[in-house]
């Protein structure tokens, strides 16, 4: 029903129509408030702009008026990275290990399914729990790491599943029967060879921990993640500051993930391979 | 780590003897028996194929030379060294991918430069190595190029080069032309041929087809269902095939069955199909009355008669009905009516078929000399292992 | 050389085995053995074994209350996710011809999942509020002389931000198994007389039969799971199943909390389970 070329059926305009509507859908609200972030000083939550300025950016990093978002930019961003390099470690490990059945692989597979599906709050509230339970208090790299780790790591197996599964057992065999040993075959060929994917387990890492809420609520102790931060701000602020953050928060995240895309275009483009 | 890769003219020297001993060789996944108790020397040297169908064991049977497979009992021993245990490097064999296995992430020359650096030698030492590689095999414009921008034949040839530098006693070669268009697959025949003639190492090739199997080897071994039916010169294979599969598997022959009458001086008589009489050439053997016989005769000598016989047709001959004509250039394929549910097949050269032409629908009178006739061994298994080709198998 | 291997294996996967341990199973543990502790009001958690909770919250109306509000608002946002996740990776991988343009497009859906969730949602009060983009696009083209008020605060908002942020969840997975189908197939139904609806609805739909489980499961728990984008649009005019706990927490009363967290996972997990059993998970993710 794909035709490679020639007239295009009336269908196709109708999803096509569907598809830039929905992709206004997604963008429009977001591109909204990026524009409202320049709002003039003397402007309100809405439009129209009342002049251009950057006040409002200003005022996110004084503490008084808009909470602490600097310290909280401090914490989200470290713990991120760190939950970034931990998540790919663990998962690419663990995608390792299950290229071959072992007993008790269901129950983790099916343990890290769970792990996704309960709802973040129930998560928070137990790791909290736990966390009492060993006299410990929650705190930011013992039960907010973990509880990142718990929504990270899922999402990172899977794709290491997606990426082990497809790939060709042939590479390996070559590399044995060139002289590599099992490290050698790991490290020369196998891990090259799958790098891209594990940008995309290391961009679910960092982006899934640093916008994580409801996992982080009770687990982070006293200091706020920026996520949590940006919350209780929605309650309390009524200035377009909160718009400022959002942009600046944002801007973040899509330097991470034009960093991540661009470096797996990269990548394959110096393969020659087209995707 | 400085060590300098052996020059080629010492290089058969330092390889040691490439004959290859198969004892009792056996493996097992599970219920399944892939391969039973092999036995097979291929001398140093040789250009052996091991041919048949899928599911005979043969890849089976290179894996376990190689070292990717374990076998199950049984030892392989290459020179005078038994080698099962040993990684694939340590054996001085080496394999050649059916999907060619180049690595993606590597270009041409640090893809066959792989085993080079796996035991450390230098970059320029490596690289030195690798142009000459590359020049035997005709790739040597194509160094920087990634594996993902080459054409299949321009791959395979990197993955020859890639196995060749690691200086093999023996050269493994996993279906090597199946990826190939046809035109292509003449040609690297031949190339592979002319390689293992210069280099003077021994070669293992599996393959399903049966003109290349006979066209490039010294050896042609074929399999059934992981045992060995007949392993022996193309000639012996084609023309003097030992039992009814190894006749119908190489395609030179149709296989005729009926019920030997008795022994008469140097000759057979069996009751054929139909009431027809076959008299075949004894060879030594001496069926008994009564038993049954398998007789294969050479496509490419009978003689075909439009017209309806009244009456016996006489020895070594047959009534039928054409089914196809295929033109082949060189020959015409005349397939007629199946003899008691086998195919039976004549060949005809160009000169013989204009003079007497045939066409779908007539009746013929099929005869032969009894030169062209042979008695096979009689099956050791019943039915389908018989059959190399699934269409034909009862069930 | 077998036994190494195997021992390799286990201390590869110790790290994940860990994590989730520590991290998903025992506090889920913890939290049903709480369901079951009194709650002393100035005193706090009491060790016990009490049905109290259990039977408070299930023989409150409000609970029931709540979780037919969310229910109601999980069954709308699924179809919606659904039919807009279905067409737009039929777009994506059946009309559009270049590949490198089709994966481009499909990024440019799931680039937004990598940003915050809580930017999304406030992002759609300057767009759905009285004095926002659609009321002052109505105002002046004359169709309406009045804002018009459901558009912010209301079901109809927080149905939005949910179809806002879940349509990805459904895409993502459909557009997997719709990738995996042979282009064959399709042309092998066209050609054998079917329309082009008959082809999608004899071929391509069930063939992204687990795409669409996959999707169905991830959009329920996220929406039964969630308590605040509930709470942002709707201006705490509604609740939901998780509002419940959350009040709780409040209040620091852990038990009940506990307890109304355990009825809710079970409830998930139930769906989950009932759609997953239509298709073979593990073989699928694994792939």
């Amino acid at each position: 029903m794909t035709k490679a070329h020639g007239k295009r059926p009336w269908t196709f305009y109708v999803l096509a129509t569907l598809f830039t509507l929905f992709v206004i859908f997604l963008y429009g609200p977001m591109i909204s408030i990026f524009i409202l972030s320049f709002q003039g000083p003397t402007g309100g939550l809405v439009f129209p702009l009342r002049g251009v300025s950057l006040t409002w950016f200003g005022a996110l990093f004084g503490q008084a008026r808009t909470g602490d978002i600097g310290g909280a930019f401090s914490r989200s961003l470290p713990l991120a990275l760190i939950v970034l390099v931990l998540t790919v470690l663990i998962s690419v490990t663990a995608g390792f290990a299950f290229r071959r059945r072992f007993r008790g692989s269901t129950a983790i597979f099916y343990a890290a399914i769970i792990s996704l599906i309960v709802p973040g709050l129930v998560l928070s509230i137990g790791i909290l729990v736990t966390f009492r339970f060993l006299d410990l208090r929650a705190n930011w790299y013992g039960s907010a790491l973990g509880a990142h780790l718990s929504w990270t790591l899922p999402f990172g197996l899977l794709i290491m599943f997606a990426i082990l599964g497809r790939l060709n057992p042939a590479y390996e065999e070559a590399a044995y029967d060139l002289g590599a040993s099992r490290w050698q075959a790991v490290s020369h060929v196998v891990i090259p060879i799958v790098f891209p994917g594990m940008i995309a387990v290391a961009l679910f890492g960092f982006t899934l921990s640093y916008d994580e809420f409801p996992r982080s609520w009770l687990t982070v102790g006293s200091k706020n993640t920026l996520p949590i931060e940006i919350w209780t701000m929605t309650t309390n602020v009524t200035s377009p500051a909160l718009y400022a953050l959002g942009t600046v928060t944002t801007a973040i995240s899509l330097t991470a993930i034009a960093l991540a895309i661009g470096s797996i275009a990269y990548i394959q483009r110096k393969r020659a391979m087209r995707l | 780590m400085l060590r300098a890769a052996p020059a080629p003219k010492n290089a058969a020297a330092q390889r040691g003897s490439g004959e290859i001993r198969l004892v009792n060789l056996t493996k097992t996944f599970g219920d399944l028996q892939a391969v039973k108790a092999i036995n097979l020397t291929v001398p140093h040297g040789s250009y052996c194929c091991m041919i048949g169908p899928s599911g005979c064991g043969k890849t089976t049977i290179l894996r376990m030379i190689a070292g990717h497979e374990t076998p199950t009992s049984g030892e392989v021993f290459i020179g005078d060294q038994m080698v099962v245990g040993l990684p694939p490097v340590q054996r001085g064999t080496a394999l050649m991918f059916q999907s060619y296995a180049l690595f993606p992430h590597l270009s041409v020359r640090d893809n066959v430069a792989f085993n080079l650096k796996m035991r450390g030698d230098a970059k320029a030492a490596r690289y030195a190595r690798v142009d000459e590689m590359l020049a035997l095999v005709h790739m040597t414009q194509f160094a920087d190029r990634m594996p993902a921008q080459l054409s299949g034949g321009q791959q395979q040839r990197v993955a020859l080069a890639r196995a060749l530098i690691t200086n093999p006693r023996v050269l493994l070669l996993d279906e090597p032309l199946s990826a190939l268009d046809e035109f292509l697959r003449l040609r690297m025949r031949g190339e592979l041929k002319r390689l293992q003639n210069k280099l003077g190492i021994t070669f293992v090739h599996v393959t399903h087809t049966q003109p290349e199997a006979i066209a490039l080897a010294d050896t042609v071994v074929v399999m059934n269902q992981g045992s060995i039916e007949q392993a022996a010169s193309p000639h012996d294979v084609y023309a003097y095939p030992r039992s009814s599969y190894v006749a119908r598997f190489m395609g030179g022959q149709n296989v005729l069955t009926g019920k030997v009458r008795g022994v008469a001086g140097d000759s057979v008589l069996v009751d054929g199909p139909g009431g027809a009489l076959f008299r075949a050439p004894a060879s030594g053997q001496k069926p008994s009355a009564g038993s049954q016989a398998n007789l294969a005769v050479r496509r490419d000598m009978i003689e075909l008669r439009r017209g309806k016989a009244s009456g016996d047709t006489g020895e070594n001959s047959i009534q039928a009905n054409v089914e196809t004509v295929e033109y082949q250039g060189i020959y015409h394929k005349v397939t007629l009516s199946r003899i008691s549910g086998e195919e039976f097949i004549v060949m005809e050269p160009e000169a013989t078929f204009f003079a007497h032409p045939v066409a779908p629908g007539d009746a013929v009178v099929a005869s032969w000399d009894i030169k062209g006739l042979r008695l096979l061994e009689p099956d050791r298994a019943a039915g389908d292992a018989t059959q190399p080709y699934a269409d034909d198998r009862a069930s | 050389m077998k036994k190494n291997a195997l021992l390799i294996t286990y201390l590869q996967v110790a790290p994940l085995v860990l994590v989730l341990l520590l991290f998903v199973i025992v506090p889920l543990a913890l939290v049903l053995a709480v369901s079951f502790f009194r709650y002393q009001v100035l005193v706090g958690l009491v060790p016990d074994f009490t049905f109290k909770n259990y039977i408070d919250i299930l023989s409150n109306p409000t609970t029931w209350w709540l979780y037919f509000s969310t229910l109601k608002f999980t069954v709308i946002v699924l179809a919606i996710t659904f039919v807009l996740g279905f067409w737009i990776s039929y777009f994506l991988v059946f009309h559009v011809r270049n590949l490198l343009t089709a994966i481009a497009l499909f990024l440019v859906c799931t680039v937004p999942f990598w940003t915050s969730n809580i930017i999304r949602m406030i992002s759609w009060r300057p767009v759905l509020g009285k004095e926002g983009l659609i009321n002052s696009a109505l105002l002046k083209l004359g169709f309406v002389n009045q804002p018009v008020e459901w558009l912010l605060f209301s079901d109809f908002s927080v149905i939005v931000a949910y179809v806002h942020l879940f349509t990805l969840f459904m895409i993502v997975p459909i557009f997997n198994s719709m990738a995996r189908i042979d282009p064959a197939l399709l042309e092998a139904a066209y050609d054998g007389g079917a329309s082009r609806w008959g082809v999608v609805w004899n071929v391509v739909l069930p063939l992204s039969k687990t795409g669409i489980a996959l999707g169905a499961v991830f959009v329920v728990t996220l929406v039964m799971g969630d308590f605040f984008v509930v709470s942002v649009m709707s201006g705490g005019l509604s609740g939901s199943a998780t509002s419940g706990i959350f009040n709780d927490l409040q209040f620091l009363n852990y038990p009940r909390a506990a307890a109304s967290a355990v009825i809710l996972v079970i409830i998930v997990l139930m769906i989950a389970a009932a759609i997953f059993r239509l298709v073979d998970v593990r073989k699928e993710l694994a792939q």
